[in-house]
């Protein structure tokens, strides 16, 4: 599937941080898979009407977080799952991210149970396509 | 090449004046010359015969050419008065001045280009006409005496002093004062100027004040342009 | 490191008795985007010009590319493109014309096939005369202008002002084709914020002939920022905070806007006030800028009666 991230400049969160998270969304959705090779950084820039700069950014903050890796001269490819790290500082937004979801849920009137449910299909969403790509393998 | 590109562009805005001036100068200087013809000789004997001395030097086209010499001079200081109001007072109507001035030239190429392409406008508009009407007056069959060379001169007086009426013209498009009052110095002075060539007694005298006050509108010119503010 | 482009040093500029211009300082290095922002009325306009010799400064001085203002060589200025504010061009020109004209100023520089190319994605002709074209197609000719002659700096003042989003769009991707080429700088002045958050790498602001920031764009995002505070009782009447703005009061709650204050200092300050709780509040750029220069006593112009 084709690349598409949209930038909305007013929303608060840096460019880069967009530009970052959307790709990191792309490759957990299965939409980039381990070894595809990203866009170059004035492509990317040109075609999302960027600062090179910026799109370099959000580049690096992936490759922080394990999610690309850059070979000078070939360019920026996703890395391959297993060699992704998982430091304390990811699982402590991660659980900051659940809890924003959990105290939504229980606001809402949801039940334990409901939210397990709902969290399950929603997994099962993203499951399948990293399973087709290992039956595929 | 630059400086070419330049007069370019100030040839082409003034040509839609040159040519009116030209063709305007033609069709009533030739006009006012054959009516003149009718008028000829009652005029010129009997002023002959009188004996009177003419005691100042008097720009009337004496003995012919009475209507068509005054004809010329309105249509140069027009001529002069358009071109100056074109080249100095539309751009800052039009807001083109930042553009211009940020062209890779001195300020001083633009100044020139603008009174380079000025002068050729009047020269080249109303000269040649000029010359046209002249000749034709001289022609045997047109007027019983002869034009005298004096009478051709003064001609180019006028146009001349069309080009003085575009320096003040431009030098008040150029000032910066803000009061009205002020802002036309340029226009009294090329006024001022026009008048005292105007009640001359020589002809050196004549061009003499011509010269100079050229000269002087020219300085003032160039400082206010190179050193004023857009 | 990087050189200098443009460098001003207690820029001022008297009109009469009115400051337009006040003291500004400012450095912009090779290489960035610098977008020029402030309101109505802040003197962007008048500083643009003080930069490129069109005013003259009542004191300071201003340099470009190593070049004093107020003595810009020719062979500098063919170095620097300008798209003058309300994009005046020649109106009796033809668009071919005006290109034979500027190519006259700019010999081996002028890349013909980029403007041509730039005409006919604008759906220009050519032979179209200035007068004739629309304020929007003006500007994208206005730009093909100041684009093809491939300058080392471009200075822009407000080029997309009253334009439609499409237009403003293919300004900024002409900024970002210039800066991906070796070496060029961009500044523009814009009230569109949206823009300069996409494309900027600096920003200065300038507000009434002052100049009040003058740091990359991370820097002031990262430096502006919203504290909402909620108290048992009611609000301390004073708040001493390093970076404190202004601040906006209800009942039992306290909305503070801070300049440069780290998310720290905000919290021992929340527990030396006696806050029950508070939070730190991402803000966008507009709303960044319109705290930033709001007056001293930020009051809301208009107040609906209670009944």
């Amino acid at each position: 599937m084709p690349l598409w991230i949209q930038i909305l400049p007013g929303s608060g969160e840096p460019i880069y941080v967009q530009v970052a998270e959307q790709i990191s969304k792309a490759i957990a959705r299965g939409e980039l898979s381990s070894g595809d090779k990203l866009p170059a950084v004035r492509k990317l820039a040109a075609e999302l009407v960027i600062n090179p700069n910026t799109a370099a950014r959000a580049y690096s903050r992936l490759e922080q977080a394990g999610l690309v890796t850059t070979k000078t001269g070939s360019g920026t490819f996703v890395s391959d799952p297993k060699l992704r790290r998982t430091d304390a500082a990811d699982i402590n937004m991660l659980t900051e991210r659940m809890d924003t979801l959990i105290t939504r849920g229980l606001n809402l009137g949801l039940e334990a149970q409901d939210l397990i449910s709902l969290f399950e299909s929603r997994l099962a969403k993203f499951g399948n396509k990293s399973k087709k790509q290992e039956e595929e393998k | 090449m630059r400086f070419s590109a330049l007069l370019r562009k100030e040839l082409r805005e003034c040509l839609p004046w040159l040519l009116l001036a030209a063709i305007v100068l033609l069709v009533f200087g030739g006009f006012f010359l054959r009516a003149e013809t009718y008028y000829e000789s009652d005029r010129h004997y009997s002023r002959l015969s009188a004996g009177t001395v003419v005691d100042h030097y008097q720009l009337t086209f004496y003995p012919t050419l009475n209507l068509t010499g005054p004809w010329l001079f309105c249509l140069s200081i027009g001529l002069g008065l358009v071109l100056g109001i074109r080249q100095f007072w539309i751009p800052h109507f039009t807001r083109t001045w930042p553009f211009l001035l940020h062209r890779s030239v001195s300020r001083k190429t633009i100044l020139t280009a603008k009174l380079t392409a000025a002068l050729v406008a009047c020269v080249i508009s109303l000269g040649p006409v000029w010359i046209g009407l002249y000749w034709y007056a001289n022609r045997p069959e047109v007027f019983a005496i002869p034009q005298t060379p004096r009478v051709f001169i003064e001609g180019w007086i006028f146009i001349m002093l069309g080009l003085v009426a575009y320096l003040g013209t431009a030098l008040s498009g150029l000032s910066t004062a803000n009061w009205y009052t002020t802002k036309i110095f340029g226009l009294v002075l090329a006024t001022i100027i026009i008048v005292t060539t105007l009640s001359q007694c020589t002809l050196a005298g004549i061009f003499a004040v011509i010269a100079v006050s050229i000269a002087i509108l020219l300085v003032q010119i160039f400082d206010t342009f190179l050193r004023r503010e857009y | 490191m990087n050189e200098i482009v443009l460098e001003t040093k207690a820029l001022t500029k008297y009109y009469g008795s009115t400051l337009a211009v006040d003291h500004i300082d400012l450095k912009i290095p090779r290489g960035c985007i610098c977008g020029f922002v402030g309101r109505n009325g802040a003197g962007k306009t008048t500083a643009i010009k003080l930069m490129l010799g069109l005013l003259r400064p009542t004191a300071g001085l201003s340099r470009l590319l190593g070049c004093d203002s107020s003595a810009l060589t020719p062979a500098i200025r063919q170095r620097i493109g300008y798209v003058t504010e309300g994009h005046r061009l020649f109106r009796w020109m033809s668009i071919g014309g005006l290109e034979k004209f500027q190519r006259a100023f700019f010999a081996k520089q002028w890349d013909d096939k980029f403007f041509a190319d730039m005409i006919e994605y604008f759906e220009l002709s050519k032979k179209q005369k200035i007068k004739h074209l629309s304020n929007g197609q003006r500007a994208q000719v206005s730009l093909a202008f100041a684009l093809a002659p491939n300058p080392e700096l471009l200075i822009m003042d407000d080029p997309t002002l009253g334009l439609d989003a499409a237009i403003r769009r293919q300004f900024l991707e002409g900024m970002i084709e210039l800066i991906m080429r070796q070496g060029r700088t961009v500044l523009f002045s814009s009230h569109i914020l949206g823009d300069v958050e996409r494309v900027s790498d600096r920003i200065v602001v300038i507000d009434k002939g002052v100049l009040r920031a003058n740091c990359s764009l991370e820097q002031f995002q990262k430096a502006i920022k919203k504290a909402i505070l909620s108290f048992a009782d009611s609000a301390p009447d004073e708040v001493n905070i390093d970076g404190f703005l202004h601040c906006k009061r209800s009942e039992k709650g306290l909305e503070l806007t801070l300049v440069g204050t780290d998310d720290e200092e905000i919290a021992e300050w929340a527990k030396s006030a006696g806050a029950e709780n508070y939070r730190i509040v991402k803000m966008n750029l507009e709303d960044q800028f319109i705290e930033f220069t709001a007056p001293a006593n930020h009051r809301r112009l208009f107040q609906w009666e209670e009944r």
